[in-house]
């Protein structure tokens, strides 16, 4: 199927309101076709699937394409532009925002640290639909403490080191099972050489020594894994960054994470208190509980705003965007509190079908304090980089 | 609209201005300061900045002046002037406080310390079709109001005088009233805020307790790490009020500034202990003001419900700010 190109605006020219503008009447004259194939509740599966189509389609469109460099097949502009795009997404539940914007967390990192040619190669892929990475980090014994990772990686050959040669575990790593890539840390300097001895890798997920086990989330989901690796080669050329440079590549990330990402869940939490003021009770009691609710989310939107302009103007964010960190986590939290006040039973006692994605989402928002670095290591952050207060040892 | 360096120069400025003035006299006249600085020109020129500029300062020196008698009169199509003093809305409330009864318009409510001098006073009623009238403050029952915070200087007023001159008001004109007020307050919440964590974060380097300062235990740095994302989710909010201003906008900082005083008190009032308990260390003045400011053109439990009940009634949820 061809989509209409027309309507397209120009990445340099694009101012962002114009482009949000352009963007939403594109999206409405093709709202059939992207619409979810069918109704709730979807499976991962499903979600996955829908996903996937819609980049395609968008991809096809140009629209996937704004905000990302040209060198990897994007058409340039501000990444605000691609920000916009996820937002419009999640705002018209067209996405999931959470599977969506891992775009965020991984095509970055092969623009600034693979080869050219390699990131030319594979980022339209992710971009397309057509591929879905994953991202190894997490493992057993190393979650809010990552530079204590151990999955090895050495080389086949000391002196040429053609190839890596890669041993351990991750966990919690996200659509593991259906992805075609991995970024992967690995330990490639001593054991005890922390932040200073890591090293990634992008690994194909079809190579010979990887498995995959889909582990089973408190809401029934299957949305990440543990993911085993047992002298899986990895070609030298597949290096991200330099040898034992591995913390930078992580840390890269920190930036999109917290600013694109988050600006599509706020945009995912106003459609759902959308929906739940639709479908509470028109008491005082619920007024109380929305307006709060959306209190937090104001806050979190009106923070979140700044951090990407300020992004937009220095290029780059530190340790204050803890701060937006502890925002979303308490917002989501809030706003799925609020839908279970209000719409009693709907999370306890109910086997509808929306029933089934409200409790889904009220469960895995349990999560938001958790995923990403919990909220004491977020406060750990604060105390020390933002207020001044020194080392607490 | 001034640019970011501009009003960072100027936030430096007025808060020095202010700060040396009280230091020099604790009794020092804040609003003869803000005159000399030039406030009604820049409230007249860059309302929005002016408001956020000045109120900051005042918040973070703990000062009193009566400027907010100088944004609810501009916002009323009025010329600001020193001898002009509003009745404000009763605490915990924003409608305009006065009504007609007979002929006769009567009101009790609050004003700045500006109604004990000022030639007349501008009293607004009736939210539906709301109007104004200028009473002389000679016919007006004026007394200082003690309450939690003294030194805020607030008067409680009760006025009755003819209705012959009262004049419609836009009501657009009385929300926009509410919306500066409401800016002017949080800003100046906001700066009471830093203030307070200002102290309880040297305290907190300073006071050493089983041989070390007691910043260095997290449960004292997870306190005032809570403390900051809230005043940092208040400075955004603001920023958001000056550059997206609405009725709504300035709504939602004005309950996120009450929340956000409660929250920050809590926090380092905790980690001040016993100082913090005394009337010699300089926390309980900026919890106090926080405390009778926050009521004020409504308080954050009073706003929330109120912008609840509008989504409800709307049945949707604006997003009020964009990229």
């Amino acid at each position: 199927m061809a989509f209409s190109k027309t309507g397209l605006p120009d990445s340099r020219a694009a101012d962002v309101a114009d482009f949000r503008a352009a963007l939403h009447a594109w999206l409405d004259a093709n709202r059939a076709e992207l619409a979810p194939r069918h109704g709730p509740p979807w499976t991962l599966d499903e979600r996955v699937a829908q996903m996937q189509r819609v980049k395609s389609i968008l991809f096809e469109a140009g629209w996937m394409q704004f905000g990302w460099p040209e060198r990897v097949g994007g058409r340039g502009g501000s990444p605000m532009l691609r920000t916009e795009l996820g937002a419009a997404l999640a705002a018209r539940d067209l996405a999931d925002p959470g599977l969506f914007s891992l775009i965020e967390v991984l095509a970055p990192t092969l623009i600034d640290f693979a080869r050219p040619e390699l990131a030319a190669e594979v980022v339209p892929h992710l971009l397309s639909g057509t591929e879905l990475w994953c991202q190894g980090f997490s493992e057993p014994d190393a979650g809010s403490d990552l530079a204590s990772l151990r999955c090895r990686a050495i080389p086949d050959n000391a002196r040429t080191a053609s190839a890596w040669v890669i041993d351990g575990q991750k966990v919690w790593t996200s659509l593991a099972q259906y992805s075609d890539r991995c970024v992967l840390l690995t330990r490639t300097g001593p054991a005890d050489s922390r932040h200073r001895g890591i090293t990634a890798f992008f690994v194909d997920m079809d190579a010979p020594g990887i498995t995959v086990r889909p582990l089973e989330m408190i809401n029934g989901e299957r949305e990440f894994a543990e993911v085993f690796f047992d002298g899986v080669v990895v070609p030298a050329d597949r290096m991200l960054g330099e040898l034992n440079g591995g913390w930078a590549v992580a840390m890269s990330i920190l930036p999109y994470e917290r600013s694109s990402c988050f600006w599509q869940k706020v945009a995912f939490l106003y459609q759902r208190l959308g929906r739940l003021v639709e479908l509470a009770p028109g008491d005082d009691r619920a007024a109380e509980v929305v307006g709060n609710a959306y209190l937090q989310l104001h806050a979190l939107r009106a923070r979140s705003r700044a951090t990407q302009h300020r992004l937009a103007e220095t290029g780059t964010l530190g340790a204050e965007t803890s701060i937006d960190k502890v925002l979303v986590a308490t917002a989501e939290q809030a706003t799925y509190d609020a839908v279970r006040r209000l719409l009693s039973g709907m999370i306890e006692m109910d086997d509808g079908a929306a029933a089934e994605v409200w409790r889904a989402e009220y469960l895995y928002s349990r999560a938001a304090t958790i995923y990403g670095g919990t909220a004491e290591v977020q406060r750990n952050i604060i105390a020390r980089r933002l207020l001044g207060l020194g080392s607490d040892d | 609209m001034i640019d970011a360096d501009e009003r960072a120069l100027m936030e430096k400025s007025v808060h020095a201005a202010i700060a040396d003035a009280r230091e020099a006299d604790e009794g020092a006249d804040v609003d003869a300061v803000l005159a000399q600085l030039g406030w009604r020109e820049l409230l007249r020129d860059e309302p929005g900045d002016a408001i956020d500029i000045v109120f900051r300062a005042l918040g973070a020196t703990n000062a009193t002046a009566t400027a907010l008698d100088d944004v609810l009169v501009s916002a009323l199509a009025r010329e600001p002037r020193a001898d002009l003093a509003v009745l404000l809305p009763r605490f915990a409330a924003w409608d305009p406080p006065g009504r007609i009864d007979g002929g006769e318009v009567r009101a009790q409510s609050l004003a700045t310390a500006r109604a004990d001098a000022a030639e007349v006073l501008v009293v607004c009623g009736a939210p539906s079709e709301p109007w104004s009238v200028a009473i002389p403050t000679a016919s007006a029952e004026i007394r200082p109001l003690r309450g939690i915070d003294p030194g805020a200087g607030f008067r409680s007023v009760r006025v009755q005088g003819s209705a012959a001159r009262a004049v419609r008001v836009d009501p657009a004109a009385w929300r926009a009233a509410v919306a500066l007020g409401r800016r002017a307050i949080a800003h100046q919440i906001a700066g009471a805020c830093r203030a307070m964590l200002d102290l309880a974060c040297a305290h907190a380097k300073e006071r050493v307790q089983f041989g070390r300062p007691i910043a260095r235990f997290q449960a004292v740095r997870h306190r005032l790490a809570e403390a900051l994302v809230a005043v940092e989710a208040l400075d955004a909010a603001l920023t958001a009020a000056r550059e997206t201003p609405s009725p709504e906008t300035a709504a939602l900082a004005k309950a996120l500034a009450g929340r956000t005083a409660r929250t920050v008190a809590t926090q380092c009032q905790q980690v001040l202990a016993g100082i913090g308990f005394t009337s010699e260390h300089p926390f309980q003045r900026f919890l106090k003001r926080t405390l009778a400011l926050e009521g004020l053109f409504g308080s954050a439990d009073d706003i929330a419900l109120d912008v609840g009940r509008q989504l409800l009634a709307a049945r949707r949820v604006p997003t009020l700010i964009e990229l």
